[in-house]
């Protein structure tokens, strides 16, 4: 016994159980309700998305590892939940090579270049994903299941179609894999069930949201409406999945509320304020990038410190904090809005009264017919006409010369079709069919492609030609009156535009012929 | 009485009913006995006998030297067969002295002799106390007459009897607060005798029912002493958290107790003042628990101070058949020091012996990974420090940060961050050596 060699080291003697693996295959566990929820409703190739992306993860780790000559790190199990997340981020309908090269991208770039597990600065499934977004932005933003391409439920909000909450809460809707709000609630709770996570940056993070949601979201308190807005476009999953990443998150408590709060108000003004569904992506990575500016705040007082007094957890106390800097946020934000409002629809109007003399050059005077109020007000905010897609009739105005004679129409129309969003245009045909020109009062296509639909050169195609309609030629070097060249590079901006000018003019041969 | 208790802290798995069922027996050392002459916080204690001295037992073989310093007695009748320098628990060399023990443990005159109530003085107490050379038997050991000889008694409020022995393993205190709560009651009233504003307050964890419920039999009939428990979490028992969770008043760094009021002695310390105050007995006897999955039969046994190691484990049924031993401790596993050998003798504050089958702390280091920054660390700290950013700064040596930005100075080394860090990274041990630095460089 005595010549035995015992083991001497400094205590703490014993040590829990957990492993970093055991806290990443948690996660990956909570995840597992989202993910069997996706391949259950886009079907086998969902699971085949989530396949190569977490092999494509681990392969990368893997490779890299092998060609430094470090340990191998694939324990750790963080490579797989970067690749799951990443793969439930994205539309159930991208091509296969879609969720490889993001993974690749995810660890290759994020995490292992600056020093592996631990060490990176923002979330390498969100980073991978917003790589994705920035390179194959068509691809990443169709959703198509059954070989159908619909809108999502904020897309169609947008355009004021409600999704039915319901179904998009359970997560029958177009959205990502892991869409379903249900699945990632069970799995949030879970995490916190099991402290994978603590409540602050959830719950901040989606209190902050609502609430800027509900000032400045547009439908004020409509339930529908906010509901929507949770359950779809990701919140929920980048509160409890992607913001709590402990890797990329504060340490204190009052770190990660605030932490939480500013991802909150972040993905609201992107998605109200930004073109793009993907404001939940954008607001988490910048927000882990004030991560080492929030840890340096002041850590709270420990033991010993508060005064002599014992005081109870303070997590309520945080809680009205912060519920009051959002409130205040949100009063001097909508005082802002409120003191500019009129000045906004002042230059609204006179944009628009601009644009209406730019397509109706000889008018003086722009008049509303209430015959014609009536047949847009008939419209009921539909679609014109089928064979143009998603687009609307405004406004129809009558521009009248100076001796009161009738100059012509300017038609105000809007496609929710263009490629980041809606385009509305006004289009002038004076009184003998001829379309005087086009002119854009909402254009917020891609700069550099889409955004070349406002420039002269596209615009002027249109102008002075009597057709019943257009097409778009999208190879260029057209010849005829009614053929459109495409903007290059920005087929689906260009079709937008032409499917509205030829809804005008449906509308003309309609009505005002 | 509601539980109390504190934010953060961990539940490590108890284990305490290895040793708690087995009924707590006397054991009398056949082999030689050793005493260090520096168990104690302060000057090691003067050497008073030469090799080849008859000893007895509750003599006392070496002298305070100084005022924080305690003597240091013979548990045994015999020859003393040394007087050397030898390797003590702590790793180091101290002069220790050796008595070959003659089975006898024939006491020394005037030994177990018992004093009559009412005619004791504050002097009485304090001498008694010194001469039995007591020390904090919780651990620490600091000399229990210099912490009872406050320079303003008026001002302790509180004497809080620690008897929630939170570590993992040990159960001495509970069996001693089980089997002796009138003696211990008796030790408080003592203590409560030199501090006249003060009330006293016993307080367990919730784990212990026998000695709650044992304690409070004892304490209904007292006006100034009462049981208050405590939730069973690992560091309830460190002194700034207990302190905190009694009486609601906390204390920093370089604070100690009397500064808020606080004396605080263990239930052991408490039932050590009785014994020499009303039956003049030093201290010479202890309750001490063999435990630990290596252990055949783990007990809490009644020992003599300077018991061989090995032969309290003999005594506990020896090591369990197929067992490799890995690990010795003194203590329990959080803040227990491991032992380099089994040839050492048991001091006045150890109160446990652990012996472990396997070495987590082994395992831990083939499994450590990068710190992944999950704050669960921040969680269980006792003291609510951030122990990630500490360790941050530890590793970029910004002491300046450290100490002020992150109070790192406060850091009690319990290791309940330690204990929780699923990266398996060693922050008590950076703590540690940072604190050392730091007050090494203040000193300069």
């Amino acid at each position: 016994m005595n010549e035995q060699l015992l083991n001497v080291s400094s205590g703490p003697h014993i040590r829990q159980k957990l492993t970093t693996g055991n806290v990443m295959l948690n996660v990956a566990l909570a995840l597992m309700p989202a993910a069997l929820f996706g391949v259950y409703h886009f079907g086998l190739h969902a699971l085949l998305i989530i396949a190569v992306s977490v092999i494509s993860a681990e392969a990368t780790e893997f490779i890299f590892d092998y060609i430094t000559k470090k340990p191998n790190t694939l324990k750790d199990a963080s490579a797989l939940v970067t690749g799951l997340l990443l793969a439930l981020s994205l539309s159930p309908s991208v091509p296969l090579y879609i969720p490889a090269l993001g993974s690749f991208f995810a660890i290759l770039f994020v995490k292992c270049l600056f020093g592996g597990l631990g060490k990176n600065f923002m979330n390498p499934a969100l980073a991978g994903r917003c790589f994705l977004l920035l390179s194959f932005g068509t691809t990443m933003t169709t959703f198509q299941v059954d070989s159908v391409s619909s809108a999502t439920p904020l897309a169609a909000m947008r355009d004021g179609v409600m999704a039915n909450a319901g179904q998009v809460f359970l997560g029958y809707s177009n959205s990502v894999i892991g869409g379903s709000a249900l699945a990632l609630l069970i799995g949030g709770v879970y995490l916190l069930a099991t402290k994978g996570i603590t409540i602050e940056i959830p719950a901040s993070c989606i209190l902050a949201f609502t609430a800027f949601m509900a000032i400045f979201g547009g439908q004020g308190l409509d339930f529908t409406a906010l509901a929507l807005h949770i359950c779809a476009g990701g919140i929920l999953m980048g509160a409890f999945f992607m913001a709590t990443d402990p890797v990329t998150s504060p340490m204190t408590s009052r770190g990660q509320i605030l932490f939480g709060a500013i991802v909150g108000i972040l993905a609201g003004l992107f998605r109200v304020k930004g073109s793009s569904a993907d404001s939940v992506s954008y607001a988490i990575i910048i927000t882990n990038m004030l991560v080492p500016f929030i840890d340096k705040l002041p850590i709270p007082k420990p033991l010993g410190y508060k005064g002599g007094e014992y005081k109870k957890p303070e997590f309520p106390r945080a809680a009205i904090n912060l519920t009051a800097i959002t409130l205040v946020a949100g009063l001097a934000l909508s005082s802002v809005y409120l003191l500019t409002r009129d000045a906004i629809e002042e230059q609204k109007l006179a944009a628009s009264a601009a644009s209406y003399r730019e397509v109706c050059p000889e008018a003086e005077d722009f008049i509303h017919d209430e015959a014609l109020d009536a047949a847009v007000e008939a419209l009921a905010g539909a679609p014109y006409s089928d064979a143009y897609g998603r687009t609307y009739i405004n406004d129809v105005i009558v521009g009248v010369t100076a001796d009161s004679t009738q100059a012509g129409y300017v038609i105000s129309v809007t496609s929710a079709d263009g490629f980041d969003g809606a385009i509305t245009l006004s289009v002038g045909i004076s009184s003998d069919g001829t379309v005087n020109g086009i002119s854009f009062t909402e254009l917020n296509e891609t700069a550099g492609m889409g955004m070349k639909c406002g420039e002269d050169d596209f615009k002027n195609q249109f102008a002075g030609v009597s057709v019943d309609s257009f097409t778009l030629n999208k190879a260029g070097g057209s010849t005829a009156d009614n053929e459109i060249d495409s903007v290059s590079g920005a087929s689906i901006s260009s079709g937008a535009v032409v499917n509205a000018v030829n809804t005008a003019l449906a509308f003309y041969a309609d009505l005002l012929k | 009485m509601q539980t109390k208790t504190f934010k953060g802290g961990i539940h490590p798995a108890g284990h305490k009913e290895l040793s708690k069922g087995h009924p707590v027996e006397r054991y009398l050392p056949k082999g030689d006995l050793v005493f260090p002459t520096n168990q104690h916080i302060g000057k090691p204690a003067r050497p008073i006998v030469q090799k080849g001295d008859k000893v007895l037992a509750g003599q006392i073989i070496a002298e305070a030297d100084g005022f924080v310093s305690a003597n240091v007695i013979s548990s045994c009748s015999g020859t003393v067969k040394a007087v050397e320098e030898r390797v003590t628990s702590a790793g180091t060399r101290a002069l220790c002295i050796v008595v070959e023990n003659d089975g006898q443990f024939t006491l020394a005159p005037g030994v177990g002799k018992t004093r009559h109530e009412g005619t004791l003085s504050n002097k009485d107490i304090l001498d008694a106390v010194q001469a039995a050379g007591i020390i904090g038997l919780g651990g620490a050991g600091f000399p229990t007459h210099v912490k009872l000889s406050s320079k303003n008694p008026e001002g302790i409020d509180y004497i809080i009897a620690n008897g929630s022995e939170c570590e993992p393993y040990i159960t001495c205190d509970d069996l001693l607060m089980q089997k002796e709560n009138r003696e211990i009651v008796e030790g408080i009233k003592l203590v409560l005798q030199l501090f006249p504003n003060a009330q006293g307050i016993i307080a367990i964890e919730d784990n212990k029912p026998e000695a709650i419920k044992a304690m409070e039999a004892v304490c209904a009939g007292e006006k100034q002493v009462s049981v208050q428990p405590v939730m069973a979490k690992y560091p309830e028992g460190g002194e700034r958290n207990l302190i905190s969770v009694v009486t609601g008043r906390d204390l920093r760094f370089g604070q100690l107790p009397a500064d808020v009021g606080c004396i605080v002695c263990n239930v052991a310390t408490l039932h050590a003042i009785y014994r020499a105050v009303f039956h003049s007995e030093p201290l010479m006897e202890r309750y001490f628990t063999v435990s630990g999955n290596a252990i055949a039969s783990p007990r809490t046994l009644c020992v003599r101070l300077g018991t061989n190691c090995s032969e309290l484990i003999q005594a506990a049924g020896g090591i369990r058949e197929g067992c490799t031993v890995k690990k010795v401790l003194f203590g329990g596993p959080m803040m227990g020091v491991a032992l380099t050998t089994l040839d050492l003798p048991v001091n006045k504050n150890n109160n446990a012996l652990t012996v472990l089958a396997e070495d987590d702390v082994e395992l831990a280091q083939s499994q450590m990974t990068a710190c992944i920054r999950c704050g669960r660390c921040a969680h269980a700290c006792p003291i609510h420090l951030v122990p990630q950013l500490m360790a941050e700064a530890a590793q970029r040596k910004d002491y300046e940060r450290y100490e002020k930005k992150l109070y790192g100075l406060d850091c009690i080394a319990c290791g309940s961050c330690t204990y929780v860090c699923p990266a398996k990274r060693p922050l008590m041990q950076l703590f540690k050596q940072t604190k050392a630095a730091i007050l090494a460089a203040k000193r300069k």
